[in-house]
């Protein structure tokens, strides 16, 4: 086991252990040296001492030469124990008397030669040489050799009391440390432990205990803050994590919900268009069940007639003229309502053509002939001898002068009945104006408003009087809308009525579809305000998402106009100049990449800021195909209203620069004071 | 005196239009049905054909075509009648070959000119 990877408890023991330890071992084992030296340093001397004792004493004996009583000197050393040999050399170093402590082995023999006065430590053993003198005069040389037993033994007995020391002492630090170690291991095992179970439970609310107040207490408390830290956020990110959950539910309910009202929507849609195709095949059908039996009618009373005249008998004539006359009312009333379902239904074609004006308007006045005379009126054709050629559907032109021809007679007795017919330039566009006048009975202001209403002649008594099927004018109507003219009335009672149709010189051969879409379109705009001013195309095929732009952006102060397609939207572009256009990318038939490219391409569109408005994270390549802000759904309204602002300011500024207007000249200002363009005619 | 067969399934307009043709001095056979104007249309041989285009059978088109795919009847003029003023219906009794076109309630008088008008033509050529 490594020592580094011990346990803190462990180590600390350790240290204690060890650091006692080595220092109890040291200072015992330099005492038991120093005692050991200053003791052996003691036997020395005591045996020095003991030698000169004996070399005094032997000192006469060896003068003398008297081996016996230096021998008797000698065995007085019976007395030391540790004096284990001894012996007395002549001077001239022979071994003159010796002595050897009975039952000891001896390490070796006798020197055999004396030496000077000396000691010396040899293999255990301590050898001492004394001169023997005699009346300062040399007579021999005294050996001593001790065993130092009482070294030895003082050595041990030392040595044992160290360890037992050392051991008992040992034993205390151990104790002592074990329990004192705890005042540093058990704070930091305990912070340990908390630290397992926050990360182990990740329960932050669990907090460390602080036992002291030193630095573990510190770092204890550091820790408990760092949890109170982490639990906050934790709540807290809990709680946003919940919000985010609920929120996320409630977007999925909502999304459920709007696919949900899609699909509705989009049955409804489809059920209303099928109960559209079986309205217009039943009006057929019927038109054509009624004309049936009308055929017979008419028919049997015109030959009736044609009989009664051949055979003379005219007395019934009148009454089968009166029967004919209904018939052909209700075989008119039968073919206007044809006309108007087919214009609802949106089947109506336009059937474009250039034809001479001047052939034209002469061909309808013979036919009208009758019906001048009828009611002895007096006709007057006003137009320019070169009128020229038109381009529209000759037929519905027809139709709408014969109607108001006709009108003109039915309501006019004695009076005169006038067409003026001339060209007329206005809004950029070549017009043919027809006028028909009368001074017949003339039309009130309220009569007027519901003038081109279905069914809506101004008087039921009139009907009674007058006859006719109420739907001309409403047709009429419809017609000139088709070819994208107006029709206009200016009259008042008793004062007779002047309607003025204009109709442009090129009509087109536009969808009857689109020219519908156009005209609703253009109804919800407030007449008098700029076409581009305030407006916002919002183009995207989800209903949800322009439904919501448009409540937003209305709320806003802008006019929105929504496009459902691509084709749709660019259409609107072209006709409304809007002030910023914002397009969805992911749409059916054409995306919004398309859309965006043909925006740009037109030189007309190029200038209208687009925002993408889209799920789709392409901001590169909404940038290189044009598109001057790019939003990701869902949007932050307050962004895209800022952006909307931004781009107006800049296009009025821009504005305000190429018109040359004073500095001061104030972006609102300018608005409020541009005129309405003619961008066409108005329409009723 | 001018034979014109007039192929037309209601009963009132039949008799009633048969009945003026008469007066107008011409002589009128007449067929209920598709097939059976297209059988008596190569028995006749009629001066001119008055044809419904609704009819039970067989219908007016193909009665038209049968006949004007035929080297026998294809001179015989065919005036079309029918109660549809629909542009299509008019482009398709064209295209199925007749001579001439007019819309049910017949106004006779317009009826009568074009019916003398491809009398004369008939005559001539």
């Amino acid at each position: 086991m490594n020592l580094q990877n011990l346990s803190i408890k462990r180590k600390l023991m350790l240290i204690i252990m060890l650091t006692s330890s080595v220092a109890l071992i040291l200072s015992s084992v330099s005492f038991l040296i120093y005692d050991l030296m200053s003791f052996r340093r003691q036997l020395s001397q005591d045996l020095m001492t003991q030698a000169e004792i004996i070399g005094f004493n032997s000192g006469a004996a060896m003068a003398f030469k008297d081996e016996a009583a230096a021998t008797a000197t000698l065995s007085a050393l019976k007395a030391k124990e540790d004096v284990v040999a001894a012996a007395l050399y002549s001077p001239k170093g022979k071994i003159f008397a010796h002595y050897f402590q009975a039952n000891k082995s001896l390490p070796s023999s006798l020197p055999l030669r004396s030496q000077e006065s000396t000691y010396r430590f040899e293999g255990g053993y301590l050898q001492v040489f004394q001169q023997v003198t005699m009346n300062g005069e040399r007579v021999g040389t005294l050996y001593l050799l001790s065993d130092m037993r009482q070294w030895n033994i003082r050595a041990k007995r030392y040595t044992g009391i160290i360890v037992i020391v050392v051991l008992i002492c040992g034993s205390l630090a151990l104790l002592l440390s074990s329990k004192l170690q705890k005042l540093i291991s058990k704070p930091i095992l305990h912070l340990e432990d908390t630290m397992r179970t926050v990360s182990s439970n990740k329960n932050y609310e669990i907090r460390a205990t602080r036992f002291y107040g030193d630095e573990i207490g510190r770092l204890i408390d550091g820790f408990n803050t760092m949890l109170s830290e982490i639990q906050l956020r934790d709540t807290a990110l809990q709680r946003a994590n919940n919000e985010l959950q609920t929120s996320t539910h409630e977007l999925e309910v909502e999304i459920v919900h709007r696919k949900r009202t899609q699909e509705e929507l989009l049955t409804a849609k489809q059920a209303a268009e099928q109960a559209s195709r079986a309205k217009s095949a039943f009006l057929a059908n019927m038109s054509h069940e009624l004309r049936t039996p009308l055929n017979a009618i008419i028919g049997y009373s015109e030959m009736l007639e044609e009989e009664m005249q051949d055979s003379g008998k005219i007395s019934n004539v009148l009454d089968l003229q009166k029967i004919q006359a209904a018939g052909k009312h209700l075989l008119a009333l039968i073919n206007d309502v044809l006309d108007l379902s087919k214009i609802e239904a949106g089947k109506m074609q336009l059937n474009i053509e250039a034809f001479e004006i001047a052939s034209m308007i002469e061909e309808m006045v013979t036919t009208l002939k009758p019906a001048i005379a009828k009611n002895a009126n007096e006709f007057q054709l006003r137009m320019p001898e070169h009128i020229g050629t038109m381009r529209a559907d000759v037929t519905k032109v027809r139709q709408i002068l014969l109607n108001l021809l006709s009108n003109a007679c039915k309501f006019t007795d004695r009076g005169t009945i006038s067409l003026d017919v001339d060209r007329l330039r206005s809004a950029g566009q070549d017009w043919i104006r027809f006028r028909v006048g009368d001074t017949g009975i003339g039309i009130s202001a309220e009569q007027q408003e519901n003038l081109f209403q279905e069914f809506a002649q101004a008087d039921i008594s009139i009907a009674r009087k007058y006859g006719g099927t109420g739907l001309g004018l409403a047709i009429s109507h419809r017609f000139v809308q088709l070819m994208k003219g107006r029709i206009t009335v200016e009259s008042a009672p008793g004062q007779g009525a002047v309607f003025t149709v204009h109709l442009p010189v090129q009509a087109t051969t536009e969808q009857v579809e689109s020219a519908r879409y156009v005209e609703k379109v253009s109804s919800e705009a407030a007449p008098e305000a700029t076409p581009d001013a305030d407006t916002i195309l919002v183009i995207d095929d989800d209903l949800a998402v322009r439904d919501l732009m448009s409540r937003s952006l209305t709320k806003m102060g802008f006019r929105v106009v929504a496009a459902a397609s691509g084709e749709e939207g660019l259409l609107l572009a072209k006709q409304l100049h809007p002030l910023v256009i914002t397009l969805d990318v992911i749409m059916p038939d054409w995306d919004g990449w398309t859309v965006l490219n043909k925006l740009k391409a037109d030189s007309d569109l190029a200038e209208i800021p687009v925002i993408m408005v889209t799920i789709v994270d392409n901001e590169a390549m909404g940038r290189d195909l044009g598109a001057s802000s790019y939003l990701i759904k869902p949007v932050d309204r307050e962004r895209l209203v800022t952006l909307i602002e931004k781009h107006r300011a800049s296009r009025f500024s821009t504005a305000a620069k190429t018109s040359a207007l004073p500095a001061n000249w104030s972006s609102k200002g300018q608005k409020n004071s541009r005129k309405p363009e003619a961008v066409g005619p108005r329409r009723h | 005196m001018p034979k014109i067969l007039l192929v037309e399934d209601n009963e009132m307009n039949r008799d009633m239009l048969s009945r003026r043709l008469e007066r107008k001095g011409h002589r009128v056979v007449v067929a209920q049905d598709g097939r059976q104007g297209y059988l008596l249309a190569r028995s006749e041989r009629p001066d001119l054909i008055l044809m419904d285009l609704s009819l039970p059978v067989m219908d007016g088109w193909e009665v038209t075509r049968l006949l004007k795919a035929n080297g026998n009847t294809r001179h015989i003029p065919i005036i079309v009648l029918t109660a549809h003023a629909l542009v299509s219906d008019r482009e398709k009794a064209f295209e199925a070959g007749c001579d001439d076109y007019d819309t049910k309630p017949v106004e006779f008088g317009r009826l009568s000119e074009k019916i003398e008008n491809l009398l004369v033509v008939r005559k001539l050529s």
